[in-house]
């Protein structure tokens, strides 16, 4: 199974049914609990990783989750379909992140990202990735939101697109632009460092 | 073909398979494209090492307690109700009335064809040829309603500082309370979103702004007084 066909079903790599989406559809439209604790087991590591890459540190990483489940809960009976309830879910945790982010400027906090907690790393920690984490943190939040969906999470195109409500075309002009700007930044970092004495 | 520098990020945006293959070729003579692609190629490499993870116990515990505050809270209905001091079972037949007058008042519209008709609402849609409502005229109503809703924002705005920090228990009622209405504004806002042509929800919608408005106006002669 590939990386992306394992964020489609979730943490424990398997697809779910249409019958039992369905079921869960019904269980989340109906405001049962278990249903939501089942998305959360399922969905919530990664929601937390997109939540932490975009807000730069995991306190807010876990108030914006809670929010996008406590907006989910609230508006599932209006969820008519058209993407997977889990897509819909991520979309919803990303507008909460925007919405955090807003409330934030509003009141002047700084936004550093270099400067925050770290949480447990894949691995040891690696000089490209701590470069990369800097020069992601001054993207625009768009762009940002569609390389951490694409390159970090996994996510394809189309989901992205639906995760960020614009076409799928756009999802690919946004990744592009983003690795774009990584690639000038980080270049620039490396020309840097390498004339320092 | 012949690539050049020029032509490196063409071949990053495009991924084509033949482009990619002659702009290596290409950077096999060119230090700078040669240091982009590697770049490029270690931005996707690193990429997935971004990926967070750690344990928090009580999530999920918080969660649930604010999923389960919020099953508990009154629904829409009830709130409404208590907002506009009626009893929730009062709250159908009164919205039954106000849609009967509103169709009452619509089949006046459409089969009298008065195009003197005072409502700002609907009188821009005479302006076009079908009797009927259209997008058109539906954005014209939706440009009003902004204006109407900007002129209360600005009253917020006004009152937003001494809302802040309140210094007495009737501005923090009147703080709960616009909060209350905010919260409820949104939600139907929401709701507008996936339908548009509700009508029932617009009418909800602007006597949530008026009661806004009206609570506003009731705070700064408070503050006045």
């Amino acid at each position: 199974m590939s990386a992306k066909e394992i964020v489609l079903a979730g943490e424990d790599g398997r697809s779910p049914s249409r019958e039992e989406e369905r079921e869960r559809i019904e269980g989340f439209q109906s405001g049962d609990i278990e249903a939501f604790e089942e998305l959360y087991e399922r969905h919530g590591p990664r929601m937390k990783s997109i939540a932490w890459n975009l807000l730069g540190n995991a306190t807010d990483a876990e108030d914006a989750v809670q929010e996008a489940f406590l907006k989910i809960y609230r508006s599932a009976g209006t969820f008519r379909g058209g993407s997977s309830f889990s897509t819909w879910a991520y979309r919803v945790l990303v507008n909460a992140c925007y919405d955090l982010m807003r409330k934030r400027r509003r009141r002047q906090e700084v936004d550093d990202i270099a400067s925050v907690e770290h949480p447990r790393t894949p691995a040891v920690d690696h000089p490209l990735r701590v470069a990369l984490e800097q020069c992601l943190a001054r993207l625009d939040p768009r762009r940002r939101a569609a390389f951490l969906l694409f390159e970090v999470e996994g996510f394809t195109h189309k989901e992205v697109g639906e995760i960020l409500d614009v076409p799928e075309g756009t999802s690919k002009n946004l990744l592009f632009t983003a690795k774009r700007e990584l690639q000038g930044m980080l270049w620039k970092s490396q020309a840097a460092s390498a004339s320092a004495p | 073909m012949t690539v050049s520098c020029r032509d490196l990020q063409e071949a990053l945006r495009t991924e084509e398979p033949a482009l990619l293959g002659e702009i290596q070729v290409h950077a096999l003579d060119c230090e700078r494209c040669r240091e982009q692609l590697r770049i490029w190629k270690e931005i996707g490499e690193a990429a997935p090492l971004l990926r967070k993870s750690w344990e928090s116990q009580d999530l999920w515990p918080r969660i649930r307690r604010s999923l389960e505050a919020e099953s508990a809270k009154p629904s829409r209905a009830r709130r409404l109700a208590i907002l506009f001091r009626l009893p929730p079972r009062s709250l159908v037949p009164a919205a039954a009335g106000i849609v009967l007058v509103l169709a009452a008042a619509a089949g006046l519209l459409v089969f009298r064809g008065d195009p003197g008709g005072r409502d700002p609402l609907v009188a821009g849609a005479w302006r076009y040829q079908d009797p009927l409502l259209t997008d058109e005229a539906f954005d014209e109503v939706e440009k009003r309603e902004k204006a109407y809703v900007a002129s209360i924002e600005n009253l917020a705005r006004a009152v937003r500082p001494r809302l802040e920090a309140p210094v007495s228990p009737l501005l923090v009622s009147y703080k709960e309370k616009l909060l209350l209405l905010d919260g409820a504004i949104a939600e139907t806002s929401g709701q507008i979103e996936q339908n548009r042509y509700n009508t029932h929800l617009r009418r909800e919608l602007l006597a949530m702004y008026a009661e806004k408005q009206r609570t506003l106006q009731d705070l700064m002669k408070e503050e006045q007084s």
